[in-house]
């Protein structure tokens, strides 16, 4: 690797990341369910451990588990109504236990330090690569869905009673959020990917006019939070993926950022 | 013969031991505005679903122009509940009224400007939906719900947590449409003077405890305080 790949690639991965999580933290927030990508998130590390066990991409296994996951806790949830929330939380527990469990069961060596919070420094251009698989299957859903989306988060009974394929978009939307996740996953971990699919969403969300505004802002703020991330951690000589994880807490906290009557 | 735009026959729902509806009838004709008067828990949201198709009864039919409701669900528009809606998504009001044609080749009764400006929102058209107040946000969802092809239009408690010059005009506005020949049936907890403005009451509780004309119903059920006091819980 040369000299400018070794600053470059980092850097557009901070810069990629920075654009498309937030854009998935969009879709999210505005359909509440943020607790679904934690779960995804947590949930890789099975699929992770288990394909490097048998020698493939560790991505491939990763988006799978995520994806297995999310249905996992949605199939659980029914007849739940009153602990939706425990149950995702109680899947996520164990995927992410069963992943630790898996490492010695398997005889695996995997970094779980560096799976969890990243290491953007180390990132190659493979990582980019699957960065921008994770984009373009990203714009492709919008830019064929993009008016269900907005139906599925306003009213996603009424989605529904129209006749919209409802359970199968959100599907997809689940395999496109794991493999958004997946991707990140070198950069800043699959713990602090969600600081980045949440907080560049929240400021101002309550003033534009529609969910693409609202992409479009929250990419711009997770840009600007990732170059601040990144760029303070060179002099500061600190790691990149935990600094943009504060710097988007520290966001949170700007008042003007927060509706005029929200105290 | 003209065939009725929506007839039910014997629809019976029960969830385990509890029977939520009990041998339910009814016949809606064309061009007119039926109030569906109820407490809670009387059935009336579950009897308007099992209209709509998306409810199986147990028990009895659904006929849409005289065919099963399965295979015309398109032409019963059910109008949600508020709750149904997440008013604070980032939406404007056009937008959110244009969401009703999605899935349809044609408009309804109007398309998205025409039903704007007969809900009386034109002017408010590109402001955010959180950014109207509770009886214009009924009138947002009242206009998505004219933009969908329908026959038959069933508003689920359009009238609730709206202050009452709100609710006055939404009725009013429900009234226009009976009289342009849409067919309406509107639940509600109301049983005050409003009802008047309807064509027909039907009076739920598990199954039809009255069934006619504002005045006539009121008479029917003059000496039950029983079923008159349940509203007001």
């Amino acid at each position: 690797m040369s000299e400018l790949d070794l600053w470059l690639v980092p850097l557009l991965m901070a810069l990629l990341i920075g654009v498309l999580c937030p854009i998935t933290g969009t879709l999210l927030v505005t359909q509440r369910r943020v607790l679904q990508a934690n779960l995804i998130s947590h949930a890789v590390l099975p699929g992770v451990a288990i394909a490097v066990a048998f020698g493939v991409d560790p991505a491939i296994g990763g988006v799978l588990s995520g994806l297995l996951g999310s249905l996992a806790a949605e199939r659980m949830q029914r007849g739940q109504p009153a602990g939706q929330e425990a149950v995702i939380n109680t899947v996520l527990a164990g995927f992410l236990g069963l992943g630790v469990l898996l490492i010695p069961v398997l005889n695996i060596r995997l970094d779980l330090e560096a799976l969890l919070f990243g290491d953007l420094l180390i990132v190659d251009w493979s990582d980019l690569y699957r960065v921008l698989v994770a984009a373009a299957a990203m714009a492709l859903l919008l830019l064929t869905r993009y008016r269900q989306l907005v139906f599925l988060g306003v009213d996603p009974e009424g989605a529904q009673a129209s006749g919209l394929p409802v359970r199968g978009l959100q599907l997809v939307q689940a395999l496109v959020t794991s493999m958004v996740i997946v991707s990140a996953m070198a950069a800043v971990g699959v713990i602090l990917v969600i600081g980045l699919l949440c907080a560049p969403v929240l400021p101002g969300l309550w003033r534009v006019k529609s969910l693409r505004a609202a992409m479009l802002q929250s990419a711009l703020v997770g840009l600007g939070l990732s170059a601040v991330g990144f760029l303070l951690a060179v002099p500061l000589n600190l790691p990149p993926g935990p600094l943009i994880g504060v710097v988007c807490m520290v966001l949170l906290c700007l008042p003007n950022l927060r509706p005029a009557n929200s105290g | 013969m003209r065939v009725p735009p929506l007839v039910a026959q014997g629809l019976s729902v029960a969830y385990g031991n509890r029977v939520v509806l009990d041998d339910v009838s009814l016949t809606l004709e064309a061009g007119t505005l039926t109030a569906l008067v109820g407490a809670n828990g009387a059935g009336k949201s579950t009897l308007l679903h099992l209209l709509q198709g998306r409810l199986i009864p147990s028990a009895g039919m659904v006929a849409c122009d005289g065919m099963p409701i399965q295979s015309c669900r398109d032409r019963v528009v059910l109008m949600p509940q508020r709750g149904r809606i997440d008013w604070s998504f980032p939406i404007t009001v056009r937008e959110f009224v244009a969401l009703g044609a999605m899935g349809n080749s044609s408009f309804g009764c109007c398309d998205r400007e025409a039903a704007l400006q007969r809900v009386g929102l034109e002017s408010l058209a590109t402001r955010r939906l959180d950014a109207l107040s509770g009886g214009q946000q009924q009138r947002a969802l009242l206009a998505r719900t004219l933009v969908q092809p329908s026959r038959v239009l069933l508003l689920d408690e359009p009238c609730a947590a709206i202050d009452p010059p709100s609710r006055g005009q939404l009725i009013a506005l429900m009234r226009q449409l009976a009289d342009a020949g849409q067919t309406l049936l509107v639940s509600n907890h109301d049983w005050g003077s409003a009802l008047d403005l309807y064509d027909r009451v039907i009076v739920l509780d598990g199954r039809v405890v009255a069934d006619g004309a504002p005045q006539q119903v009121r008479s029917m059920l003059g000496s039950n305080l029983a079923v008159q006091e349940s509203f007001h819980e």
